[in-house]
């Protein structure tokens, strides 16, 4: 469903992206893993519409997003999360999720009066229904600035799906959390999947990449170097030498 | 002891009339500390376009007679257009990360609206219709002017609408979004360059509100308007906090007061002094204003 055709991306003289292919099946979770400055952040970016390609062309459906704006692409059902968090600070956890809900096309084809007023009771019923999945239902009414670290992750997580994309990109979710945290963030992200979301994971902690993922593709200096199965790939001797020979020690 | 009843008197009565008129300053306020909540950039063709609002109102009063709340709608509604032109010459082809570029060219939009109303006007002066400008409220010692109490209730209905729409609305929650984490809001699907020329839009309909109340109240329009009241309207947004709604409204009201006083105790020569200082106080003093809390972004 989402297919990268020979992305490149260069800032000035950096070659962040360099020809990179990937193809992401309806309904997959799929894995981009590399070292720090590989370019996986910047090919989330370029996904979801922040920088436009140098060269190259990312087809979503069928269709080509080049010159598609970012509120668009989420129209067109990609949503994110990101790496630093980057919740509405002064809004509650419910506003919050009801800026993301707004902008689903369901709302859009809504009389003028309806959008003017704002949430319907079917509105309040699915974000009720997504708070309940986040374990965030009693935190509703608290600002998003006052949530623990945890749970602003988890808010991160839930506004992304609040507005029911059909791909999800997921910056580093695990980035900061412990064990545990890490191990229910597994669950949430197969729930994800199975309620039908296809799954783009970029990520640097191996117990979730390893765990959840169906296929990954490794990238280093904005190449792809290696792609497989979880197991085939912590085999791989390109892989081995490329990341984890340099950063195994590192958590993030 | 008469002498100081009389003082007493006469002071409280400057401070009522400067709290009155000082709800359109808290209007300026709000206009500019919206814009910079949403850009966080400072517009400093606000108070411009607020005047060259209450002329084109003023267009419809001299040529078809139009009734006072006509000319203060139409006022409201020119300066919401100049707004969105403000918005679309200084700000949305200025890239992001430029401030010097965008400030500089919201001053050349200053004196360019400036110099448009000199020159249609030959610098002279227009008188601007005003509400109950002869009726007045005896509260005994002291009295309300008429004219005055139908600013402050204007300003207070603008306002009320604003923060209906802001806090109420889907409108008002993206705006809010956008004011405080831009890349995400885009990524909520949020037209961030549509979202904020309407705040221009709204900031605007402020704007020529506050402009032609201004002009109501002096009894005249000029160019020479556009100066104090970008002005006081910098200083009620640093007194507030930029970026502080309910700041800007109180600041409004203290600087409306505190020029009155200025006014009462040293005339009208020394006033506009006073009045400045109070943006050194709180530069030095309170730099993020009353509340030290201005919408945040990172």
């Amino acid at each position: 469903m989402l297919e990268l055709k020979g992305v490149t991306k260069r800032f000035g003289g950096v070659q962040a992206v360099n020809g990179l292919d990937i193809s992401v099946a309806e309904n997959e979770i799929f894995g981009l893993i590399g070292p720090n400055g590989s370019g996986k952040s910047t090919t989330v970016n370029l996904i979801c519409g922040i920088y436009p390609v140098t060269a190259g062309e990312i087809v979503f459906n069928g269709k080509n997003l080049a010159g598609l704006p970012p509120h668009k692409r989420l129209r067109a059902g990609i949503a994110r999360t990101f790496q630093n968090i980057r919740l509405f600070p002064n809004l509650t956890v419910w506003q919050n999720l009801l800026v993301a809900r707004n902008s689903m096309e369901d709302v859009h084809s809504q009389s003028f009066l309806a959008r003017w007023l704002g949430e319907t009771r079917h509105t309040r019923g699915e974000i009720e229904s997504i708070l309940e999945f986040s374990d965030l239902a009693d935190k509703a009414d608290d600002l998003a600035s006052n949530l623990a670290f945890g749970e602003q992750r988890r808010l991160e997580l839930a506004r992304a799906a609040a507005a029911k994309p059909r791909l999800l990109l997921l910056d580093e979710p695990a980035a900061g959390m412990n064990r545990e945290e890490v191990q229910d963030l597994i669950h949430r992200v197969r729930g994800l999947r199975d309620s039908g979301i296809t799954i783009l994971l970029v990520e640097h902690v191996m117990q979730l990449v390893m765990n959840v993922t169906d296929r990954i593709c490794v990238i280093n200096f904005g190449q792809k170097i290696a792609q497989g199965t979880p197991d085939e790939i912590q085999n791989h001797s390109a892989v081995q030498e490329a990341y984890f020979g340099t950063t195994a020690g590192d958590p993030d | 002891m008469e002498d100081f009843w009389i003082e007493a008197i006469e002071l409280t009565q400057s401070v009522i009339d400067g709290l009155l008129f000082g709800s359109t300053y808290a209007l300026i306020g709000i206009g500019f500390t919206l814009i910079f909540g949403a850009m966080h950039k400072l517009n400093m063709t606000y108070a411009a376009a607020s005047i060259a609002g209450a002329y084109v109102g003023l267009v419809v009063f001299v040529f078809f007679s139009a009734h006072p709340l006509l000319v203060f709608a139409v006022s409201s509604l020119a300066s919401g257009l100049i707004g969105l032109l403000v918005y679309l010459i200084c700000f949305r082809f200025i890239p992001v990360n430029n401030h010097l570029a965008a400030l500089m060219a919201t001053v050349g939009a200053l004196f360019f609206i400036d110099e448009v109303i000199i020159h249609i006007t030959n610098a002279s002066p227009l008188a601007f219709p005003a509400l109950f400008g002869a009726a007045s409220f005896d509260l005994g010692a002291v009295w309300i002017r008429g004219d005055l109490l139908f600013v402050f209730a204007a300003s207070v209905a603008s306002t009320a609408a604003l923060l209906y729409v802001l806090y109420r609305t889907r409108l008002g929650l993206a705006t809010r979004a956008v004011s405080q984490q831009n890349v995400a809001a885009q990524l909520c699907g949020i037209d961030v360059h549509r979202t904020n020329a309407t705040t221009f839009v709204v900031a605007g309909l402020l704007g020529g509100i506050a402009g032609a109340m201004t002009a109501a109240s002096v009894g005249v329009l000029s160019p020479l308007l556009t100066l104090p009241i970008t002005v006081k309207g910098l200083i009620v947004t640093v007194v507030g906090g930029l970026g502080s709604i309910p700041g800007a409204i109180i600041a409004g009201l203290m600087v409306g007061a505190a020029e009155n006083v200025f006014l009462y105790l040293r005339g009208v020569n020394e006033r506009d002094i006073y009045v400045l200082l109070l943006l050194f106080v709180f530069l030095v003093f309170r730099p993020n204003g009353i509340f030290g809390k201005s919408i945040n972004r990172d």
